[in-house]
């Protein structure tokens, strides 16, 4: 359905939004999001104001403040390192937090819940573009099958409450995200931000060259996060239905063309060169996206301009450090 | 490594075990066998004693009681009907009585955790027998996903557990169980009590017939709960490896060779009817129990002497 047709399903710009996670890349862009659409009594709390693992604490909220909505964009996340060196973190908090959040919200009177996931929910060799019905066909990636395990049960657990309860749960799982807020730490950035600071290092210092491991001939897909958290807010005001559903950016690029994008973006000048000794990674990751632009969705930030604004972040974010 | 070779590593007699979930088909059985190997410090709560999905009420029981040992047999099960009306109940239940006992185990102190799932984490078309390799490689069955999707969360914990913090967590996936303590609902039972609850009823009603769904002929697998039982104690004393492990007979019948089993160790006199214009449900589903094989272990009860041992269980009990 258009968006405009849904205009009867719109969510009261009054209505009281519990955004949890409201401090990480997706729940800080989710509320951004939020506030521009008009929406302003939006219910945040830090993690010591409120531990999501805790299930008091997180029941003791949902009877006092009684939101109407959720976004459940609380996770614990990481890369590679961090999921293989605490994987009982990585699977227990998730679920912690997921089993708390949902089973309280259904039961202290939240009308809808949104919960986000990402695509390494899938297959490792999930067919390409990766369809929302490609979930549990296959063996997960090894290397997040702690965080991926967590997800597929936050999915489950809406699905359930939706069939026994006739309770309006909906899931959404997002391509590889970039954007203000997103981690840029120098050993478990993801690769966008990575080569950023990579490149903004090297411009700072006079170096050289960057080298960059592999061929560069992998191809991925972004997303800004500002789209992803326009796409959340309208899949909670159009969407209710049982599947998941996916929100990528439907635009392939290679990381040779993601390297040089942001290297000219940056305005590096050295050498930008490729060790191709090392290895590549899977060679392509895409999300089909067909459900969500059925609904009538697209996204608005080309790759250039997001990262052009997201450097203009960083840039000012590493001013203040 | 076989049995004789670890009476190193078998437990301390006195060890304080907490069996959860002790009043099901499996706690029951578990503990039974504990006493007779004489394991005497057991701890057991009831759910009105102590709430498992509580996170704040398993914690405190951990801090008082400090078992040394924990069976995780606890869970929120059911048949087909009751998965297709409540899943929320199967899915929700099932991940906060794990979450809060793995992790509470974990932190105050536990040795060892065994953690039990069943065979329907695997697959729906999952090659045959079904190795634990076979573990998230295709769609679940819809019927029991929500169950099973727990399980296989439980499962991952304890290897998590295991890999993280170097803790000892096993998880044992058991076949299709029966024996004393069973569910013989006429609605949702499972199909061997079913038939013997079937046929005694026919019996003791001197009824003509009994009519059974399907043709009789797609194969399963039953192992004793008492089998189970004594696999579960095994595997405590003797296996810490991160992969679950699956415990089955290995042994194979047809639903008719079943029937007529049952039908003969029940006594009914009438006859057997087929109405195979019913659905026979899948052809075929047998464990690999060949890691378990491979430690050593073997089970006892054969299914005629399983089932006249459980039928005089019924007729006492029910």
């Amino acid at each position: 359905m258009a968006a405009t047709d849904a205009a009867a399903l719109k969510v009261d710009k009054s209505a009281k939004i519990f955004v949890a996670g409201h401090r990480g890349l997706v729940g800080s862009a989710v509320v951004r999001c939020l506030r521009s659409a008009g929406y302003t009594n939006i219910i945040l709390r830090s993690h010591s104001e409120l531990d999501l693992t805790i299930q008091s604490a997180v029941k003791t909220f949902f009877s006092i403040e009684k939101p109407q909505y959720v976004i459940l964009a609380a996770a614990k996340v990481g890369g590679i390192h961090a999921n293989a060196t605490y994987p009982a973190d990585f699977i227990t908090i998730n679920l912690q937090i997921q089993t708390n959040v949902i089973d309280s919200a259904y039961r202290y009177g939240v009308k809808k819940l949104m919960f986000l996931g990402s695509s390494c929910i899938y297959p490792k060799n999930a067919l390409q573009p990766i369809s929302e019905s490609a979930l549990l066909t296959g063996p997960l990636e090894h290397t997040n099958e702690w965080y991926a395990i967590a997800k597929i049960a936050g999915i489950k657990m809406c699905q359930a409450y939706r069939i026994q309860y006739k309770w309006d749960a909906i899931s959404a799982m997002p391509t590889n995200l970039y954007g203000p807020n997103d981690n840029f730490h120098p050993e478990n950035a993801h690769v966008l931000p990575a080569l950023m600071r990579r490149f903004h290092e090297a411009k700072v210092s006079g170096a050289k060259e960057v080298v960059v491991w592999g061929s560069g001939s992998p191809l991925r897909e972004f997303l800004h996060v500002d789209d992803l958290a326009d796409a959340v807010v309208f899949l909670l005001e159009n969407y209710s239905g049982l599947g998941h559903v996916n929100v990528g950016s439907g635009k392939e690029v290679s990381i040779k063309e993601l390297a040089e994008l942001v290297k000219e973006v940056v305005g590096f000048e050295g050498a930008l060169v490729w060790d191709g000794s090392k290895p590549d990674g899977t060679p392509r990751k895409l999300m089909d996206n067909s459900t969500l632009a059925k609904l009538g969705w697209e996204p608005k930030i080309s790759l250039r301009d997001g990262v052009v604004g997201t450097y203009e972040w960083y840039v000012k974010y590493t001013k203040q450090q």
